[in-house]
């Protein structure tokens, strides 16, 4: 039995990565006020990049920042359409996803079948990681856990307290306040969409050289859509997204363990989109309704001032 | 003054070019007259070509099922120098009677082949639209007079694997990672576990459901849930490689899973965990059946191809039946058979194959008395099951746990 946990523990952590990393990436762009739909296809151009880099060079290093890159690359298009042309974001994001679908499905083509020579090591935290069970669960762990994790704490005080983060959010919530202040809403906007897509890029790339260790057509499984769900559980909070994507991370893997019990999948599989309904009708009623808002201008092209 | 000479020059020219053009539009078109001519009295005496469209229902590069079938179009095209083909990826089966349209119209295909069990419906219409093309429907059991059937079909390396699985499992707990709970995988799952009951009567067969074909994410927590769940021996029908990934993962951590590779090639992916599998071979079954088109002796027969035909092989590689890593310890197992007497798992298996190569009458899993997991009676002492009742299989063997979910 406590083993079990440990199991469940440790793999719903793993499970929660790339969830948790693009929710973070995604918060940040809809926080500067551009919503950015996009993030299963910026996924899948992470995975293949990071997966064909990873396999010509060897290097696992050198596949993550190529998967850094395409999935800012991607986010650049969304910007330029978005922010400098002032089109619909809607559109704009889904055809994004329908392009890095297919893009992906065209890269990896030849990749198909063959497994990564090499791979990301479980890192053990010195003395952490050789306490009883606590260490087995967390502090041995995948590297890009790590990464997400420290990644969600920065984002979170860089957000709530720092003049960058206030910079950010002000641009989402009013951009034609921000620009009489001297603000340049649209570098900010570009900024902020391409740190999206840089996280949404590393998620992809969590999932083929650590999670899958190969690389087939839609391997990200509509793990973008659940983001752009997190991100509305989180209420734009990167703390939130700690607790939204191990949850959901969590209900994944425990489908499996709970399937003797008579428990069908479908039911666990609803449970994510259930929480993240009721998270947004008590967001909407509650006390504090208005510092759960969503952004005040996402999704709305800027038009204002041009000086 | 020059601008005029010019203009003149110019129009000139322009006349002569149209002239040119005539004469060539002209010589063209008697050129093509002349080799049209020649072409159809080249086919009136060499062999005629053939091109076949393929659909598939995924893209060909899921590593399983349309992957497979994939290989088996390459494997014809490199064998029949008459054969022409295309395919088309990726086709729901709401589209497939438009593809076959334009398969047959726009690409001008002779033969086609509708590779997944839901385009049925679609292709026996199809058949009836263009009664002088021959479509060949994979999985379903409707047939017409230009329209048959086929299927290449696993569950005899089930039984194999399920052989050496209950022989290797130190826990006495073995486990199946399955699609859907429909007759193809439970006929599958129940192979399996009757190998695993032939060699070790006390363990049993732990399932997980996916409800998806190709799920690589799903079928990764699967495998984690029933090893976490202690079972060390793992089968499974999902169109990618990750249940072999965890059992080498496992295997690697000091905690030995032994797995079995589904449908492609799959060892490499666990050069320490992959201990045998299923291969399919579509390939000998396309280049049999556009023979038989371009030769005129196709009927519209189902074609149901099993180990004895060529269609299914054992092993997690093209190389080996069993990977070389587990062929001494098979051998150094010892199980006892009621007509082989004590035998070691690894000459079962082999004597095994052998016998099913020669034919379901030699030898057969589905060889009663079998009873289901609820107490019932299934097959008698002796009795085979017939085709019929292997394609409608609803019921766990009674060394599986759980029930079949609705």
């Amino acid at each position: 039995m406590d083993s079990l946990i440990v199991a469940v523990v440790h793999r719903t952590l793993v499970a929660g990565t790339p969830l948790l990393l693009g929710t973070l990436g995604e918060i940040v762009t809809e926080r500067a006020g551009i919503l950015n739909l996009g993030v299963e296809g910026m996924m899948a151009v992470g995975a293949v990049s990071a997966f064909t880099t990873t396999f010509v060079t060897g290097s696992i290093l050198l596949g993550v920042l190529v998967a850094i890159a395409a999935g800012t690359f991607l986010s650049l298009i969304h910007a330029f359409v978005s922010v400098t042309l002032k089109a619909n974001q809607v559109v704009s994001g889904l055809a994004l996803v329908m392009f890095g679908l297919g893009l992906s499905g065209l890269w990896g083509k030849s990749f198909i079948g063959t497994p990564l020579p090499t791979r990301v090591h479980d890192l053990k935290i010195p003395l952490l990681g050789n306490v009883p069970y606590i260490g087995k669960m967390f502090f041995h762990q995948d590297p890009f856990l790590y990464v997400a994790v420290i990644l969600g704490v920065v984002f979170w005080f860089g957000l709530a307290h720092t003049r960058c983060g206030i910079v950010i959010r002000s641009v989402g919530e009013s951009p034609a306040a921000s620009e009489s202040q001297g603000i340049n809403v649209s570098l900010v906007q570009y900024l902020s969409t391409m740190i999206g897509g840089a996280l949404a890029g590393l998620a992809g790339a969590h999932l083929s050289l650590s999670y899958s260790r190969a690389w087939a057509e839609g391997m990200t499984g509509g793990r973008g859509w659940i983001v752009i769900a997190l991100t509305i559980f989180a209420l734009w909070n990167p703390l939130r997204a700690y607790l939204g994507a191990f949850l959901f991370g969590g209900i994944f893997v425990l489908q499996y363990l709970l399937q003797p019990l008579g428990i069908p999948p479908n039911i666990l599989g609803m449970l994510p989109y259930l929480i993240t309904l009721m998270v947004l009708v008590i967001a909407v009623i509650g006390k504090d309704a208005r510092r759960h808002a969503a952004p005040a201008m996402l999704g709305e092209p800027y038009l204002g001032g041009e000086g | 003054m020059f601008s005029r000479y010019f203009k003149e020059n110019f129009q000139h020219k322009i006349r002569k070019r149209r002239r040119k053009l005539k004469k060539l539009i002209i010589l063209v078109g008697l050129l093509m007259f002349v080799v049209g001519s020649m072409s159809m009295v080249g086919t009136a005496h060499a062999g005629k070509k053939l091109k076949a469209g393929f659909i598939y229902v995924g893209p060909v590069g899921d590593y399983g099922w349309s992957h497979a079938h994939e290989m088996g179009r390459r494997y014809a095209m490199k064998r029949l120098p008459w054969l022409d083909s295309v395919y088309v990826e990726s086709v729901s089966e709401a589209d497939c009677a438009r593809i076959i349209d334009r398969l047959i119209q726009g690409e001008k295909c002779d033969v086609i082949f509708t590779t997944s069990f839901g385009y049925m419906d679609a292709t026996i219409a199809a058949g009836n639209k263009y009664p002088n093309k021959i479509f060949m429907h994979c999985s379903g059991f409707k047939r017409a007079k230009n329209v048959g059937t086929y299927f290449a079909e696993l569950y005899q390396m089930y039984y194999l694997n399920g052989l050496m699985a209950g022989a290797l499992t130190k826990n006495n707990k073995v486990g199946y990672v399955g699609a859907f709970p429909i007759p193809e995988v439970i006929r599958h799952i129940d192979a399996y576990a009757l190998g695993v009951k032939a060699v070790n009567p006390k363990a049993t067969v732990h399932v997980r459901w996916l409800f998806a074909w190709y799920a690589p994410g799903k079928a990764k927590e699967a495998a984690e849930a029933l090893v976490a769940d202690g079972c060390d021996a793992l089968a499974f029908t999902e169109d990618s490689p990750s249940v072999i990934q965890v059992g080498q993962e496992h295997t690697e951590k000091g905690e030995p899973v032994f797995t079995f590779s589904h449908y492609s090639p799959m060892e490499k992916f666990g050069p320490d965990s992959a201990v045998s599998g299923q291969l399919v071979d579509w390939g000998i079954m396309y280049e049999r059946i556009l023979k038989d088109i371009h030769d005129g002796k196709w009927t519209n027969e189902d074609m149901w191809w099993r180990v004895k035909e060529g269609a299914a092989h054992l092993g997690a590689s093209p190389d080996h039946k069993v990977n070389p890593k587990f062929v001494g310890k098979l051998k150094s197992i010892m199980v006892s058979t009621p007509d082989l007497g004590k035998i070691s798992a690894y000459d079962l298996v082999m004597k095994r194959l052998d016998q099913m190569k020669r034919g379901p009458e030699v030898f057969d899993p589905f060889v009663g008395p079998i009873k289901d997991n609820k107490g019932n009676l299934r097959l008698k002492k002796g009795q085979r099951a017939t085709k019929a009742q292997l394609l409608s299989i609803n019921y766990y063997v009674d060394n599986i746990v759980g029930n079949i979910p609705k």
